[in-house]
């Protein structure tokens, strides 16, 4: 089943009557179940489709469909639900709330989800940490984690929603090596159980890590190509349970 | 306000403890000085009643003024406080009072000062010369004996009715009935003690001895001009023309013309009620204005604090949007963060104006008013409710302002 559908999809920032055109007329299909990177150099538009497509910002022209529904006319509040409910966020910077606990942070979602009784979500969160491997942590603040265990607790609050697609916006980028191949390999087993992820990156070696690469250079897509050696991360712990 | 923003909007203000403490403190000050105000108001309101409940409402006076000044005027009252003593209203003008058809009865008053003696014991106190019918005229009720008679004004008796507290100061616990006080080394009988009467007009009642006029003019002060006439008339409905009729006697009698050389006035109680109504709306009015201002400046105080809220928490709101936040709920967030800090404020504040209003009451007592201690309830429903709105007001602007962030702006103010 086709999860998203970009047709002429085009973007432009229009500031103080100057438009700065970032996409234009992009046609691309992601199926369920893919893992597909978006590479680029900066300025090349890639984080711009990764908001569009995450339904944080909305399209100049063109159309984009999610499970075949058009979403571009989506008001503010229909967008917000479209991120509680479909889709769930990796950042660059973990993006979790400071003076905030670990569990906390990973119920913040099933909040705005309407989930209203408390026990519900401690333990739809409870089984996102045990699932990154971070159980023993729970009442932890945020600021006494190290970098990996972060991005571990950013992944269990992008998972607790169980939405139909995860995007990853340079997730190893602030990461050391090991605690970098330690969340790649997370995405790869999601993936393996059936989850989609688009993976944005502009390191080749990490895009090589999903099963296909959209290219984007000067809001074009470049390439749109299946990986052929795919990198496969290895990790001496075993952290999806 | 839903289960949700409540939960986030404690929690965010527990993360700035001291902050919080502060907002809060603003407003319960704004809120307490409303409480305090009203209350003190009420008080007053008391203090200012009582004392017209001596008089009745057929209560008239004729009093002294210096000539081409108003009746109630500054000129005039700083005049004889400086030394300007009027001395032509006399016994004559009394009687033709008294001969008044519309008038019931009439006395003459005199004040003076002087040092009270018994045994060991002496005190300096206000005189004030009255009449033997001043229980015609207006309510004097005695604890104990009785008043003078007319036939002792009348033959220049020593006899005096003492004030409650001056009772105690010179005898305690002794019944001084029938005791000799010295006033100005002349000996004076006790005839009776007044009840507790308080403060009228800023005068401790309760501190004075009260003399016959005809005895303290003669006897004490060695004058035949007395300083006001205080006269009950029949009937209310002809007050106005029993005033002229008065002013045309006692105008004949000093030889005056020229209305606007009067040396005395004719007042009814109905027009210091007037008066006193008047001073009352001005203090309302007053009272009005703190409660916006104080109560304003509470709510300034929390829009401020939720703009650098706002602001300091970017970031925050753009992740929360991010992660699946609709506007709303952000709007709810930090609505209900500013309608939480004035409801602990209204809280903190009505405590603090209670004590506040105990404090005021406490002081008026010790200064022998008649006060009340009365927090009244249409106080708190101001304080808490305007303060409510307020924080509602000031707070959706910043509220509005963090609910219509862009998320992906939002997010890169980390």
């Amino acid at each position: 089943m086709t999860l998203i559908e970009a047709k002429d999809l085009c973007k432009e920032y229009v500031n103080e009557e100057v438009k700065t055109p970032v996409l234009h007329d992009l046609n691309f299909k992601i199926e369920e179940g893919e893992f597909v990177a978006i590479m680029g150099p900066s300025g090349s538009g890639k984080s711009t489709l990764m908001h569009i497509l995450s339904f944080l910002d909305k399209i100049s022209c063109g159309k984009y469909l999610f499970k075949g529904k058009d979403v571009s006319e989506f008001n503010d509040d229909q967008l917000a639900q479209m991120r509680s409910k479909e889709v769930g966020f990796i950042f660059q910077a973990f993006n979790l709330l400071p003076r905030t606990t670990v569990l906390e942070n990973v119920m913040l979602p099933l909040l705005y989800d309407g989930v209203s009784n408390n026990n519900i979500r401690i333990y739809k969160a409870k089984q996102a940490l045990i699932n990154v491997g971070l159980d023993h942590r729970l009442n932890y603040f945020t600021n006494q984690l190290s970098g990996g265990e972060k991005q571990r607790v950013a992944i269990a609050r992008a998972l607790v929603n169980d939405p139909s697609v995860i995007f990853a916006d340079e997730p190893t980028g602030n990461l050391d090596s090991k605690s970098g191949l330690q969340v790649m390999k997370i995405l790869q087993s999601l993936n393996e159980e059936g989850k989609t992820i688009i993976l944005v990156t502009h390191e080749r070696y990490t895009a090589e890590h999903a099963k296909r690469i959209l290219r984007i250079k000067d809001g074009v897509i470049e390439s749109d190509e299946k990986v052929v050696n795919r990198q496969f991360a290895q990790t001496s712990n075993e952290l999806i349970k | 306000m839903n289960k949700t923003s409540l939960h986030l909007a404690i929690r965010a203000l527990l993360a700035q403890k001291t902050r919080t403490i502060l907002t809060i403190l603003g407003v319960s000050i704004g809120i307490a000085v409303v409480i305090a105000i009203m209350a003190a108001g009420k008080g007053l309101n008391k203090m200012v009643m009582s004392q017209l409940e001596v008089y009745s409402p057929n209560t008239m006076t004729v009093e002294v003024k210096i000539p081409s000044t108003k009746k109630t005027s500054n000129e005039n009252a700083m005049g004889q406080a400086t030394g300007i003593t009027i001395t032509t209203l006399k016994e004559r003008d009394l009687e033709d009072v008294q001969k008044h058809p519309n008038i019931d009865a009439a006395y003459g008053m005199v004040m003076g000062q002087a040092i009270v003696k018994y045994q060991n014991e002496s005190k300096t106190s206000l005189l004030m010369g009255e009449g033997y019918n001043l229980q015609e005229v207006e309510k004097f009720e005695l604890a104990s004996g009785r008043l003078f008679t007319k036939d002792e004004e009348d033959s220049l008796a020593q006899v005096a009715v003492l004030g409650y507290t001056m009772k105690d100061l010179l005898f305690g616990e002794d019944d001084p009935v029938g005791k000799t006080i010295y006033i100005k080394g002349k000996p004076f009988r006790v005839v009776g003690v007044a009840v507790k009467r308080g403060a009228v007009f800023g005068m401790d009642m309760d501190k004075m001895v009260v003399l016959p006029t005809k005895t303290m003019q003669k006897r004490i002060l060695g004058i035949d001009y007395m300083q006001q006439i205080v006269a009950k008339a029949r009937n209310r409905d002809e007050i106005k023309q029993t005033v002229s009729e008065l002013e045309e006697i006692i105008r004949e009698n000093h030889d005056i013309t020229d209305p606007n050389k009067d040396d005395f006035a004719v007042n009814t109680m109905e027009e210091a009620a007037n008066m006193l109504s008047n001073v009352v709306d001005g203090l309302t009015f007053l009272l009005v204005a703190l409660v916006c201002v104080s109560l304003l400046v509470g709510g300034v105080g929390i829009m401020n604090i939720m703009y650098v809220s706002v602001t300091e928490r970017t970031f925050e709101i753009g992740l929360r949007k991010a992660i699946g936040a609709k506007n709303r709920d952000v709007l709810w967030q930090f609505l209900t963060e500013a309608v939480l800090l004035t409801l602990f404020g209204g809280f903190f504040g009505i405590i603090l104006g209670a004590i506040l209003a105990l404090i005021i009451y406490l002081v008026a007592v010790s200064y022998n008013f008649v006060w009340v201690y009365a927090v009244p309830f249409s106080s708190i429903i101001l304080a808490v409710g305007f303060s409510a709105v307020i924080g509602l007001i000031f707070g959706i602007y910043p509220a509005k302002k963090a609910a219509n962030l862009n998320p992906i702006e939002a997010l890169r103010k980390e």
